[in-house]
């Protein structure tokens, strides 16, 4: 069991892992994958959803559900078979060989158990220690992820952690059993791009502290410079390239290349513009917000600021980002901006008046704004319906068009929408939008949910209808990604109020030290586009 | 398809059931209350296809009964006769649909002979077209106590959720009251309030309504959370950013979504009105004698000397089982689709 | 917490006296009342039912009957019952220990053996065990109680195993401990009449909870992290899973009177069932009001006891920053 010496880590070859679906249906996630993990080495996996590479990480541990059907050539961990493994046999290595970092930290912890118990378990599962040393091991851990009071953290139950503390408690309970192999999978593609920017740091930092070979998953190449040895690019259930990070950059085939700079997708469309109107499209007057929020067993309520005195305005045919933390009062701002939400003060003036229907608004969970009952016609003709424009066949005309416009094929107008895929059912909404024909687009981080490689088509196409359409957008965002390529100003909120205004290019010089600290994160996750600027 | 097929079993037993129940007359052998004084608790009749001299027959046949000597409802079966059994032969008149005079039946046996297949009962009446008959009172008063349960909480909840304030209060009071009774007591204790001594007709459309008043509380709870949550869903949001009307929106968004947890409601509710309709006729609450329900077909097994001597008289206890298995089986296939899940009521 | 729970409780008198006014309206908005009947008896003149319905306050106007009545009912005074020519008290409560003696010990077994039974084939069943699952509860479900107890009389009467109902034989030894045995060997039909009906319900619904948090990420990620399997289904999924369930365990109790009335009428248990029929077939009002009252204050009480259990249960509003 100990002889590390003798050949790679982890060596699989042939891994195919099949599903089967309710329908009888069944679908190839991976087919005839090979790979090999040396000790201390770094692999990044990179490709966009549905490449397979989530199922990767579950056959890997062998955790996949019932209805998947793997098989392999073989699949060695330290020169020991996990296929004719036992269940015992498994479990002893799962925590113990390799261990797993989940996607969301908020849902891979269990919300009823503490943290402590949570941590300990692990160990408790894999070593014969007394109850004291296993708690002496655990506050350990704790204080190495970077806790100061592991001793609160361990009685704290996941709620009362915030994002970024829930991920490295998730971190501390993986490295419990000292794991020789780390596998995590996208372990920041669900946090704020502040946390995300302090767990790569972690994760830096373990990887060369413990020895520990790593295999990490995500959609963003960009972060894998300085971290991964190797990075495999997967398409379609097939390892479509190998190499470094700059290797790949380099790469002849587009996609590809697109992966690690996803900034050539924008291509000439993009490029800051200047206003040129002299009277504003949209003119916003101290709006103002409060909410009541209740707890659940308790009466006391208490009240919210999102919105303070905010005051704006926005020219024809100009892209304006408001970037923020979450909780800065960015998405109470969109809806009141859409008609959706009532402010309690202030005026929102389109072209001087006040005008409902101009204002169309694109929200981030595309699944939650459409109807799933809903054919892509019915989605798409909706304004129409409800206006009462246009006749029978000049609706299905226009659909068409917007449809074509967003780049699906009209002839999956009869489909339902949520058969549609993530990046389809966002251009569906699109497509919705333009048909009531607005003058202002709000994308309330509209694409954040997709994979970076999609986010920049998605935003290559905004860009497009915007020119073609000559709409004002406003990008409601956390991150810098894209921003200095289609925003001609930012607008930097916090706490309800706007406290910095300035050009992408002048956020790099901005005394304000919310918008210091944005850059800075921004940075160190390699936002898309940032070095345009730089 | 898996789903597609076993939902089509399900529906296909409900469907049977409900055919054979509703044209009783025809599937019966004989009428719910003719009765046989000579054969008061009968055995039930076993069909033979071989004599008692070993002798095989093409055609089968039961054999009569006669009395045991110095007993009293004890039968043995009488070698000598023989009665085959025949299709389509003439009996009993009755009325299908409420028109049609007949007096054709899909079986029975050449006269005097006599076939009863769960037995006699008391008055030796035959247990199973009692049974077939019976399942008329309880499958379709579990069908309507349904249909109205779940039409008034349908629109109770809805209003309580589109209106809100006063309206959406006094519903939701309301409907709390009625949870807060244990369903089967507020049962009895409205029935209590009602006539004990009423006809068939009457007491079906009693207990329907019984029923129906007092279990509505859940669905309308059920249908109103449906609709808040569906108000605040992006997608009304955006029609309403597009001018929507209240009408509109609750047509095309709000209805569908209400309909399909109503639907699945229905599924789960049908198959509990019928066991308490089954229960009420039980106890004497619900239809009443001569005509037969399933619940008070057990009735008469209640009294320890019938159930002991004559335990064929639980036969037609089993009739339920199949259908409201199939009923639960729906429902739960209702469930897995489109509109997630809700509570099964207890 | 306190505040919280006081203000509960004041929403559960208030639903009280709600049922309570609902209740009282019903059973005098009929025509006719307990001495109608006796106005067909030649025997009993005009005056005398005058005079009977004036000593009973029949006369009096409605919301002064209920005022009576709730002031009553406040010093645990439920009225008179007119068919058993004692007060509705008295009458009541001990029929309703009987019920309890039954149906609680009863209603806690169903949920033991449905929380072990529903985690252990939710976590180790497999496609063919889910469907004999799914078959049996639901056979088990589409039972008729009645026949249920009825088939377990004929059983008993057969065997000679054990009594065929009551809760007491008579010529029973004195002494606690033939007491005791003889109440054990009366309660042993009735209760799993009852375990056999009410547990197919609530297995189904833990079964069908646990299914749905087994496919939590939460718990795949303990499953990567090599937590034992038992220890995985009740240490993390059950607890996860317990929220819906502690309200299920609230509104149990109303299952628990539906079933335990079956099963004393049919196995002729001295409990609240066999006496509330009694009282409708006799249109004896006040018992049945006292009956249906106190089943509606013990299902409530059940609710509140739910309400405080999840406050327990769950870190999430125990543990608030």
């Amino acid at each position: 069991m100990n002889s590390p010496a003798a050949g790679p880590l982890l060596s699989v070859a042939g891994l195919r892992v099949v599903y089967t679906g309710a329908d009888g249906r069944s679908s190839v996630a991976l087919s005839s994958l090979d790979l090999e993990v040396g000790e201390r080495e770094t692999i990044g996996v990179v490709g966009e959803s549905g490449s397979g590479k989530s199922s990767l990480a579950q056959a890997l541990l062998r955790l996949l559900p019932s209805n998947a059907q793997v098989a392999a050539d073989r699949l060695c961990f330290r020169g020991r078979d996990m296929l004719g493994c036992s269940h015992a046999e498994l479990r002893q290595l799962r925590g113990e060989g390799i261990a797993l970092i989940s996607q969301e930290p908020a849902l891979s912890l269990n919300p009823v158990v503490d943290i402590g118990r949570q941590i300990e378990d692990v160990l408790a599962a894999h070593r014969d220690l007394s109850r004291t040393e296993r708690k002496k091991r655990v506050e350990a851990i704790l204080r190495d992820v970077g806790f100061d009071e592991p001793a609160r953290i361990m009685k704290a139950y996941p709620h009362q952690l915030s994002g970024g503390q829930r991920q490295r408690a998730a971190i501390a309970q993986a490295l419990i059993c000292s794991p020789s192999l780390l596998i995590a999978d996208e372990p920041l593609s669900a946090l704020d791009s502040a946390t995300q920017a302090e767990v790569l740091a972690l994760l830096r930092r373990i990887r060369s502290e413990r020895k520990l070979a790593m295999i990490f998953i995500t959609h963003n190449a960009r972060i894998l410079e300085g971290l991964a040895d190797r990075v495999l690019v997967m398409r379609k259930g097939e390892i479509a390239a190998t190499g470094t990070v700059e290797e790949l950059a380099a790469s002849k085939d587009d996609s590809i290349a697109g992966l690690i700079s996803p900034e050539k997708t924008l291509g000439r469309v993009a490029g800051p513009r200047s206003s040129v109107a002299i009277e504003p499209l949209m003119q916003v007057q101290g709006l103002s917000k409060k909410f009541i929020q209740r707890r659940p067993f308790s009466n006391r309520g208490f009240e919210i600021t999102a919105l303070n005195d905010v005051s704006f305005e926005v020219h024809q045919g100009v892209s304006a980002a408001i970037i923020g933390r979450s909780g800065s009062g960015k998405s109470t701002l969109a809806r009141c901006l859409a008609g959706l939400e009532q402010q309690d003060r202030g005026e929102i003036l389109i072209s001087g008046e006040k005008r409902a229907g101009a204002v169309q608004m694109i929200f981030q969970d595309a699944g939650a704004a459409l109807n799933p009952r809903f054919t892509a016609f019915d989605v798409i003709a909706e304004p129409l319906v409800i206006q009462g424009r246009l006749k029978a066949q000049e609706r299905r005309e226009r659909v068409e068009t917007a449809m074509e416009e967003v780049g699906l094929d009209p002839e999956w107008m009869d489909r339902r929408a949520d058969e549609f895929s993530g990046g389809q059912k966002q251009r569906l909404a699109l497509a919705r939008a333009l048909a009531a024909n607005p003058r202002i687009l709000i994308l309330d981080e509209a694409f954040s949910g997709l994979d970076l490689p999609l986010q920049a088509r998605m935003m290559r196409l905004v860009l497009e209808l915007q020119q073609h359409h000559s709409l004002a957008c406003i990008h409601i965002t956390h991150d810098l990604n894209f921003v200095s390529l289609f925003a001609s100003e930012v607008l930097v909120m916090d706490a309800g109020r706007i406290v910095d205004r300035t050009s992408p290019a002048g956020m790099l010089e901005s005394e304000n030290p919310v918008t210091q600290a944005i850059v800075s994160q921004s940075e160190s996750l390699r936002a898309v586009g940032l070095e345009a600027v730089l | 398809m898996k789903r597609y097929s076993r939902s089509m079993v399900s529906a296909f037993v409900l469907l049977a059931f409900h055919g054979v129940v509703l044209l009783a007359g025809f599937f019966a052998p004989y009428g719910y209350a003719t009765q046989y004084r000579a054969l008061p608790h009968a055995p039930p009749s076993l069909i033979h296809f071989v004599d008692c001299s070993g002798r095989a027959h093409f055609r089968p046949f039961v054999f009569g009964l006669k009395e045991q000597e110095g007993t009293f409802s004890q039968y043995e079966r009488d070698c000598e006769t023989r009665y085959a059994v025949r299709f389509f032969p003439r009996g009993d008149g009755y009325t299908l649909f409420g028109f049609l005079n007949t007096d054709v039946h899909l079986f029975g046996v050449d006269e005097p002979g006599r076939i009863f297949l769960l037995g006699t009962d008391g008055f030796g009446r035959d247990q199973f077209s009692r049974t077939l008959y019976g399942g008329q009172v309880s499958l379709f008063a579990g069908l309507i106590a349904a249909g109205l349960c779940v039409g008034v909480g349908m629109v109770a909840g809805t209003l309580a959720g589109l209106y809100g304030g006063v309206v959406d209060a006094s519903l939701m009071r309301l409907a709390e009251l009625c949870i807060a009774v244990p369903a089967l007591y507020l049962l009895l204790a409205v029935r209590s309030l009602l006539p004990l001594q009423v006809g068939p007709a009457a007491a079906f459309v009693l207990v329907v309504l019984v029923i129906g008043s007092v279990t509505w509380g859940r669905p309308a709870r059920l249908v109103r959370g449906v609709v808040l949550s569906a108000r605040e869903r992006n997608f009304v949001l955006a029609a309403r950013g597009f001018g929507a009307t209240p009408a509109y929106l609750f047509r095309r968004h709000l209805l569908p979504e209400t309909a399909s947890v109503s639907l699945s409601q229905f599924a789960v509710l049908v198959p509990q009105f019928i066991m308490f309709e089954i229960m009420l006729s039980f106890l004497g609450l619900g239809v009443g004698e001569p005509f037969p329900s399933w619940g008070n077909l057990l009735a008469q097994a209640q009294q320890y000397h019938n159930l002991v001597s004559y335990w064929w008289l639980l036969l037609p206890g089993l009739a339920p089982v199949p259908v409201l298995m199939a009923y639960y089986s729906l429902s739960n296939l209702l469930q897995q689709g489109p509109g997630a899940k809700n509570e099964e009521i207890i | 917490m306190i505040l919280y729970l006081a203000k509960r409780l004041g929403q559960t008198f208030l639903l009280l006296l709600g049922v309570s006014i609902l209740l009282f309206v019903l059973t005098q908005a009929i025509p006719g009342d307990f001495f109608s009947e006796a106005q067909l008896n030649p025997n009993i003149s005009a005056d005398v039912l005058h005079s009977l319905r004036s000593q009973y306050g029949l006369d009096r106007p409605l919301p002064v009957r209920y005022g009576r009545w709730l002031a009553a009912l406040i010093k645990g005074d439920m009225g008179y019952s007119f068919s058993y020519n004692q007060p509705v008290t008295r009458l009541l409560l001990p029929r309703l220990a009987n019920t309890l003696v039954l149906a609680v010990p009863a209603l806690l077994v169903c949920w033991a053996i449905a929380l072990v039974a529903g985690v252990l084939f939710a976590g180790y069943g497999g496609r063919w065990t889910s469907r004999a699952f799914s078959f049996g509860t639901s056979m088990m479900l589409a039972t008729p109680d009645v026949l249920l107890g009825l088939a377990a009389l004929l059983f008993a009467a057969r065997t000679h195993l054990f009594p065929t109902g009551g809760m007491t034989s008579v010529g029973v030894k004195a002494g606690l401990l033939p007491a005791a045995k003889d109440l054990l060997s009366h309660l042993v039909l009735p209760s799993a009449v009852f375990i056999l009906s009410a547990v197919a319900p609530i297995l189904r619904h833990v079964y069908a909870e646990m299914k749905q948090v087994l496919q939590s990420p939460h718990i795949r990620a303990a499953e990567g992290h090599g937590i034992p399997r038992l220890r995985l289904l009740f240490r993390y999924a059950l607890p996860a899973a317990a929220n819906p369930l502690i309200s299920l365990f609230g509104l149990s109790f109303g299952l628990m009177f539906s079933v335990v009335l079956v099963v004393e009428i049919v196995l002729s248990w001295p409990g609240l069932g066999p006496t509330m029929l009694e009282a409708i077939l006799a249109r004896d009002m006040f018992v049945t009001l006292g009956g249906v009252l106190l089943s509606a204050l013990l299902l409530v009480t059940g609710n509140l006891l739910a309400d405080i259990l999840l406050y327990v249960a769950d870190p999430r509003i125990r543990v608030q920053e």
